[in-house]
């Protein structure tokens, strides 16, 4: 990292680049009219692996590209020149980093839906991938443990457990147990594994007498010091310092690069995470994030202020395919393909998907196909998501008699669609949809978003860099990010309640920015769109029918403003709790067509193909 | 008139009158003649019983007409012996009635003794009791009572144990092969994080298993759920407190746990010491119990039986050192209590049916589905029946196989 403070917050000039497993991504971003604005961007393949061994050979090729796009000189030789002087160099340089697994962390918890919940939440937010989350109550016995943090190898582990003043016996047994597995590092053999130990502060001298010789040890602030409140962020600091201090310091390359950078490299998914909090209380709403890859599924959410991310770690478009439909079944996910076809023949398509995972789909057909499948992958990942995204267990409730038959549950989960305002989409198979609708069907297919919700994806994976930047210039970051990172797609407007099949269930009065008034009616099972844009949002009068509530209650009318986007406010009849498919195959395909035809999803268009 | 004379005057009325009150009392010193026999005495065996009964009857002595000459009926019973005159019997009275002033009604009577021998015969005599003596009826026939297998009254009751009872088996049947759905309470699902809590503060599990011994239903539905919470806290290597107040539920609730920590592969954490009886007297209990609670702060309090008065003094103490706190009762006096000082409360109902839903084990699960599926069919019943008696009532007449009070012989206690 630079050792040079500047005043970040008066860059004209950023450099922002994401180091990724193949790809190197960089992109300049530039004041322009008093805001801030994504100008150029330019990739090259990763050189982590021989015959470079260093990855600022992929950054120096990705920036080199964006130096000939934007015809300004970044590099001076090999160097980056900052800050900018007229128009040479940048003013930032900044950089995430998947390359080489990303960070894979191991957690351990005295109760593993306390405590253990707790540490995964902290790894996961720093951007980790979680192996295995290790408990006093996992039903494993020591000798399994131990033998499972030998055979895993993680980068780092996050021990937890027992509230300040809590209990001791059972953390103490937990670094025990690490101590008898001697774990070592996944890279550099040389060095000790570092382990964080975020638990109650009266055990932390015998941690430390347990394991200072064996591992490197960190202490820092319990990460549940009262059972009722998370501490999260202390461990995630100390998870990002010790990513860059031992992680990536071990990967070829990296010690240069992070001399060269302004702010700490972070992990992507830490990066993603960073934008979307940002986001979601930079405008006051509640987010829902999801990045769909070839092996994993990232969802993040923040809702009620908690920020939450999951990794479904075998749910993905070309290596965890199959899995996909192992996971989803194949009624499942042939009741998304609108085509008469047999089961033998879906399972034929998605093993040959299986055996070339990298091939992308060259006829409509296989595109059906492969958005059907990840329609299943986002909504097994988003049922794993909220699972995950839950208040916090073990915490006393107060009553009152009105309890008597309505005691609620603690731990339940913070994902409240009604209330989700902005739903975004990344990774390949929705940023690079051949038409921005097939997207948009997708997320809402997948999502089943509820009441009002808007719908955006992200144009070319810009988040990492932007949640980077969000750690040094948040108006940079935030601008961009409305700008030039999401491509609105439009607001999905879907009732909820039961209702009869041809049933009308709202009423919708739309006063069109050019003075219009346009009165519809959607019915039980059908769709419609209607053109809007972004920037001049529609004034609407939605009256849900009786029983229906789009938000404002059951039957309440709504007075709002329906952003639009590239696709248009997606009027949804199709039902919310209960959102049922026809059974029968003919009918089932009858209804997908029309509502693809209703949606515009695979028309022909002179709309152009996303970048 | 003067004074003398009016004095005498008197006296000669008062004479009189005294006269005429001696002369019928001394007609009635005459002997009288008995009075007239009652007619016409029927015996049967008293149906849809054990036996040991005999229901009699007789029409009144035609001279119960309230003239006082007969003063009330004397029921008496022999062994009938063949060939024996009925004077020579060894008879025994039994039962006694007042007149009855009824003109030609008939009077009953139940013969409801362990004495009678069941399938032996016996012969009955009534006897009209006057100032004149005694007249008596004797029974034509011997008669024997008779035990029944079936209540011919009640086989509505039979027919719904029936078809509650294969419901109950078709169900445990279905659990087998097929997950039943049982509704999420949240109580339940509770117990584990309550432990929970426990365990990350270091602090032990306190288990209350009601005040009443082992008598009680709900003392050992609060015992079966501690077994439950026994293996928990060995599971998760945390202190459990058993205080209770009944050297029985002590015995027994040790037993339990013992296995509990045996199964959970933990014996070594297991000591008698765990539960201990304190005292029987109620508040002197919740004194000792709420002294545990303020020394050893139980980060979780489960209190799974019977409770009275000291309910809300247990709670109010759990809840002010901050304690998850579940409660389970069937008293429904305690229910307000428990809803507002603890975190869940467990509503009769879900309270017995706890273990099985703790346990998942599936014939238990199968037998709650089949009884709920039982009350379902007695609640549709029961608001049918009401509906249609009150239909009779507003005088809606109703076809005879409707006729709800013949269905279910309601004025036999059917």
């Amino acid at each position: 990292m630079s050792e040079e403070k500047r005043d970040h917050s008066q860059a004209r000039t950023i450099l922002a680049t994401d180091c990724g497993s193949t790809t190197t991504k960089a992109i300049l971003i530039q004041l322009i009219d008093g805001e801030y604005r994504q100008t150029h961007r330019g990739e090259a393949p990763t050189t982590v692996e021989a015959p470079f061994e260093d990855v600022t050979r992929g950054v120096l090729n990705a920036v080199r590209e964006v130096e000939e796009l934007a015809d300004r000189q970044i590099l001076d030789e090999d160097q980056i020149i900052r800050p900018a002087a007229g128009d040479k160099g940048v003013d930032i340089y900044i950089s995430t980093s998947s390359a080489g697994g990303g960070l894979q962390m191991m957690v351990a918890g005295v109760v593993k839906s306390m405590t253990g919940e707790s540490a995964e939440r902290a790894a996961l937010g720093a951007g980790a991938i979680v192996m295995d989350v290790l408990a006093s109550n996992d039903g494993r016995l020591p000798h399994e443990k131990i033998s499972r943090i030998r055979q895993l190898r993680p980068d780092m582990i996050l021990l937890s457990g027992g509230i300040d003043g809590g209990t001791i016996s059972h953390v103490v047994e937990l670094a025990e147990i690490l101590h008898a597995a001697n774990p070592r590092p996944r890279l550099g053999l040389g060095y000790q594994l570092p382990v964080i130990y975020a638990g109650n502060r009266d055990a932390r001298q015998t941690i430390w007498e347990t394991l200072s010789n064996t591992t490197d040890l960190t202490v820092v602030d319990n990460i549940r010091p009262v059972l009722e409140r998370e501490n999260l962020t202390p461990s995630r600091d100390k998870i990002h310092d010790l990513f860059m201090e031992h992680v990536m310091a071990q990967a070829p390359g990296y010690k240069k690069l992070m001399s060269w950078t302004d702010a700490p490299i972070m992990p992507t998914p830490g990066a993603v995470g960073a934008i979307i909090q940002t986001v979601a209380s930079h405008y006051g709403i509640t987010v829902v994030g999801v990045d769909i890859g070839g092996a994993t599924t990232d969802i993040f959410s923040v809702f009620e202020d908690t920020f939450n991310r999951t990794v479904s770690a075998n749910l993905g478009m070309s290596y965890s395919v199959c899995n996909v439909l192992a996971e989803a079944t194949l009624p499942n996910v042939l009741r998304w393909v609108p085509l008469a076809m047999d089961e033998a023949e879906l399972m034929n398509r998605i093993g040959n998907k299986m055996i070339r995972p990298t091939t992308i789909p060259q006829a409509l057909e296989e595109l059906q196909i492969e958005q059907a499948i990840a329609r299943e992958a986002l909504r097994l990942s988003f049922i794993q998501h909220k699972q995950f995204a839950v208040g916090l267990k073990g915490v006393q409730k107060e009553r009152t008699i009105s309890d008597a038959f309505d005691q609620s549950a603690s731990g339940a989960t913070l994902v409240d669609m009604m209330a989700l305002d902005l739903l975004v989409g990344s990774g390949g198979v929705l940023s690079h949809a051949p038409r921005r609708h097939q997207a948009a069907r997708m997320l809402i297919d997948a999502f089943l978003p509820e009441g009002i919700t808007r719908l955006a994806v992200d144009s070319i994976f810009m988040m990492p860099q932007l949640g980077v930047l969000s750690m040094v210039n948040e108006k940079a970051a935030t601008e961009v990010f409305e700008k030039d990172c999401l491509i609105h797609l439009g607001t999905c407007i879907a009732p909820v309640g039961p209702a009869k099949k041809g049933r009308k269930v709202l009423d919708a009065k739309l006063i069109l920015p050019d003075g219009t008034v346009v009165e519809r009616e959607l019915t039980q099972g059908e769709m419609f769109l209607v053109p809007a844009t972004y920037e001049q949002p529609v004034k609407a009068v939605l009256k849900p029918a009786k029983g229906l509530d789009l938000g404002g209650g059951k039957g309440h009318e709504i007075e709002t403003e329906l952003y639009g986007g590239v696709v248009g406010l997606i009027f949804d009849g199709r039902g919310r709790q209960p959102f049922v498919l026809p059974e029968e195959p003919a009918e089932r395909v009858a209804k997908l067509r029309a509502w693809s035809e209703a949606t515009e999803e695979y028309v022909a268009s002179p709309q152009p193909a996303a970048s | 008139m003067k004074p003398g004379n009016a004095r005498r005057a008197a006296l000669a009325v008062l004479f009189c009158l005294s006269l005429a009150s001696v002369i019928p009392a001394a007609a009635q010193d005459l002997p009288a003649a008995p009075p007239a026999p009652p007619l016409d005495l029927t015996a049967e065996d008293t149906p849809n019983d054990r036996g040991h009964a005999i229901a009699l009857s007789w029409v009144l002595s035609p001279d119960d007409d309230g003239s006082g000459r007969v003063t009330g009926y004397s029921v008496w019973r022999a062994v009938y012996r063949p060939g024996v005159a009925p004077a020579d019997l060894d008879w025994t009275r039994v039962g006694s009635h007042s007149a009855g002033y009824l003109g030609d009604e008939r009077l009953t009577h139940s013969d409801v003794s362990d004495d009678i021998v069941n399938n032996l015969p016996y012969l009955y005599r009534v006897e009209a009791d006057g100032p004149g003596g005694a007249s008596a009826v004797l029974l034509p026939a011997s008669i024997m009572a008779r035990a029944q297998w079936f209540n011919r009254a009640r086989w509505n009751m039979l027919l719904a144990v029936l078809v509650l009872s294969a419901g109950i088996m078709y169900w445990i049947q279905k659990a087998q092969t097929s997950d039943i759905y049982l509704r999420p309470v949240a109580g339940l699902k509770a117990f584990d994080e309550a432990i929970g809590r426990a365990t990350e503060m270091g602090n032990p599990v306190l288990f209350v298993p009601g005040i009443m011994d082992m008598d009680q239903i709900e003392t050992l539905a609060g015992v079966s759920i501690l077994g439950y919470v026994g293996k928990m806290t060995a599971r998760y290597e945390t202190p459990l407190e058993v205080p209770v107040s009944r050297s029985l539920v002590m015995a027994h609730a040790r037993e339990v746990v013992k296995e509990s920590y045996l199964q959970a592969g933990r014996p070594d954490l297991y000591n008698d010491d765990m539960i201990h009886y304190l005292t029987d007297d109620q508040f002197g209990y919740a004194a000792a119990v709420d002294g545990i609670m303020l020394r050893q702060k139980p980060a979780a309090c489960f209190y799974q039986g019977k409770f009275y008065a000291e309910s809300l003094i247990l709670a109010e103490t759990g809840n002010s050192i901050g304690a998850i706190q579940i409660a389970g009762t069937a008293s429904p006096a305690q229910l307000p209590f428990f809803i507002t000082a603890c975190d869940y409360t467990l509503i009769g109902e879900e309270f017995f049916a706890a273990s099985a839903y703790l346990s998942q084990e599936k014939r238990a699960i199968g037998s709650i589905r089949g009884q709920d599926v039982g009350k379902l069919i007695f609640m549709v019943a029961l608001i049918l029946g009401v509906f249609l008696v009150s239909l009779e009532a507003v005088g809606v007449r109703l076809p005879g196989w409707l006729d709800i009070t013949a269905l279910f012989d309601v004025s036999s206690g059917g």
